[in-house]
């Protein structure tokens, strides 16, 4: 047995004033990390409060300049629908590439594979849109002549999510302790067994939170969306074609602003606040998700 | 002991078995033979390719980038490196318990269970009476018996590892490898897998590697020393630590290097 030690009698002057030094540092840091966080959300709830009803999100921009009335349905599920497209396409790709990276991580073939999909990590997200644009929209030239559209718009960003995915799934990975990996193999599972019932749950809240990282990057982005859907004040009856065009909250706010109306900067700051909540309800259902399942793996192998 | 314990049954033959890392070589022309239902002990300063060579023997350097081997390894007359052989078998039939106990993170009974259950066992009962029995075997079962569902990380480090060990037994190998299983842990934990692995030899062929001279001499039937990637003497044990061949093991053992 270890005997207890207390840590704050019989220390030096010297060592009392750096401990003091240090926690307030931490202290320093913590307040640094979460001001940001209450100011957004401060200056939000204050410069938006006044439109901010429970109709304001479950009813449609209305009045003009349209969105002087109604709310934001339109962007809410429009967001939704892009999220959706985006994640059905990058997640199971991202995931199949991260654990060929990890799998195949010093092979050729998976260092070239690395090199490029980190590049794309690094595609200003307008080159993106444009890019999009050409394949997806355009209704010349070659091309899926989709038009501006929800799918047009969700595949540019699931494009964009890919490296996101790809690059934190294969760090989770990663961070699964290879004595881990080899107590699987030592007793005879195949590498395919130890990957599904082992790898990956340990590395289920990373991927989690890869996913989560990508959802979030897709819902703050404007810029593809300026040249593959750029914006519908209604809900789409179609996801491509010339009524396919969907409604995105991040484009509502970056559009409100714009506007010469006092009503419609309101509107943008609550809809700032509905997107900032959104994403902040994501993150901690995600959180909650790989939890929820690490504690099913642990009960079920 | 029954009067058989005196004639060594081959199980493992390694005939001029060399092992490479890249371009470093780790093992040189080894020649040895790991017999059934006794102890075979690895001896040797630290870097000198005790683990590379008893990680040979289930195949579980195939996943190290770079490695490969030389001369022949077989199991029971069965060449282990022919292109034909499945790893995934052999580990099946050679369990290996690693220096860190390294528990999955499920709980007690799914960590005993895991191995069947990648072999397709579904059924409850018979889940519970190899769990059980494996437990039995390893000595863990009085311990353990009323927390099954709980986490493996709430044991002891110690019982980590006999945990381990229940969970390389429960999948019915016929040899079992330990590399250093006891240096993570305190005296009468080592003590407690020291015990258990007398018991295990009756039914079980079993290779350990130990940097603890003491610990060789305790519990096994024969010793190998390597020095270098070099196997310089294999015998009884008390033959190596009374009366060695080799000048080099006679140093190693009286501590005059290691
Ligand atoms: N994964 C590896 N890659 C490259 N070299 C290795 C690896 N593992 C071990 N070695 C080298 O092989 C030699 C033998 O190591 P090892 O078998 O671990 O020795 P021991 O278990 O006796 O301490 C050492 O020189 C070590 O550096
Ligand atoms: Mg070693």
């Amino acid at each position: 047995m270890a005997e207890t030690v207390r840590p704050e009698k019989g220390l030096s002057p010297f060592r009392k004033v750096r401990n003091l030094l240090l926690g307030s540092l931490t202290a320093i840091a913590f307040v640094l990390a979460v001001t940001p966080l209450l100011a957004i959300i401060y200056v939000a709830y204050d410069r938006g409060k006044s439109a901010l009803s429970l109709s304001f999100i479950t009813s449609l921009p209305a009045g003009f300049p349209v969105g002087i009335e109604g709310g934001i349905l339109n962007g809410i599920v429009g967001s939704l629908i892009l999220v959706v497209i985006a994640s059905l396409f990058s997640v199971p790709i991202g995931i199949w590439a991260g654990l060929y990276l990890w799998d195949q991580s010093h092979t050729r073939m998976a260092k070239t594979t690395r090199l490029f999909s980190d590049l794309l990590l690094g595609v200003p997200s307008v080159i993106w849109g444009v890019v999009g644009f050409y394949v997806f929209s355009t209704n010349t030239g070659y091309g899926f002549h989709w038009g501006f559209s929800g799918l047009a718009a969700g595949l540019t960003l699931g494009f964009i999510m890919v490296p996101i995915v790809t690059r934190v799934t294969e760090q989770a990975l990663h961070d699964v302790p290879m004595s881990y990996i080899e107590g699987a193999l030592a007793l005879g599972a195949s590498r395919f067994q130890m990957v599904r019932g082992l790898a990956i749950p340990a590395a289920i809240t990373g991927i989690g939170t890869g996913i989560l990282l990508g959802v979030l990057n897709v819902l703050g982005q404007t810029a593809p969306l300026v040249f593959t859907n750029y914006y519908n004040t209604g809900i789409p009856h179609s996801l491509v074609g010339s009524n396919g065009s969907v409604g995105d909250l991040a484009m509502q706010i970056f559009i409100y602003i714009h506007e010469p109306s006092k009503e419609l900067h309101v509107k943008a700051m609550a809809a700032a606040l509905v997107l900032t909540v959104i994403v902040l309800l994501l993150d901690m259902g995600i959180r909650l998700l790989a939890w929820g399942s690490r504690k099913y793996a642990q009960k079920n192998g | 002991m029954d009067p058989a314990s005196d004639t060594l049954v081959p199980k493992i033959v390694v005939k001029n078995f060399s092992a490479f890392y890249g371009s470093v070589q780790a093992l040189h022309n080894v020649d040895f033979a790991i017999c059934e239902r006794k102890i075979t002990a690895m001896i040797g300063p630290s870097g000198c390719g005790k683990s590379t060579f008893l990680r040979s023997l289930n195949r579980m350097n195939d996943f190290v980038p770079g490695f490969r081997v030389e001369g022949s390894v077989t199991l029971d007359g069965q060449e282990l490196y022919a292109p034909s052989v499945n790893p995934v078998l052999i580990r099946q039939r050679v369990g290996m318990v690693f220096q860190k106990p390294n528990p999955f993170q499920m709980s007690i009974f799914e960590n005993v269970a895991y191995g069947l259950r990648i072999q397709g066992v579904k059924s409850r009962s018979v889940l519970s009476d190899i769990v059980e029995k494996s437990l039995r075997a390893a000595a863990l079962w009085d311990e353990v018996k009323d927390r099954l569902n709980g986490g493996a990380f709430s044991l002891s480090g110690g019982q980590q590892q006999r945990l381990c060990i229940a969970r390389a037994l429960a999948v019915e190998p016929e040899v079992i490898l330990l590399d250093e299983p006891a240096s993570a842990l305190d005296p009468i934990s080592t003590a407690r897998i020291e015990e258990l692995m007398q018991d295990l030899k009756d039914r079980y062929t079993i290779a350990i590697v130990t940097h603890n001279m003491q610990q060789a001499a305790r519990v096994s039937d024969r010793t190998a020393f390597f020095l270098d990637g070099t196997l310089v003497e294999v015998n009884e044990t008390t033959k190596i630590f009374t009366n060695p061949e080799d000048s080099r093991t006679e140093d190693y053992i009286t501590g005059r290097f290691g």
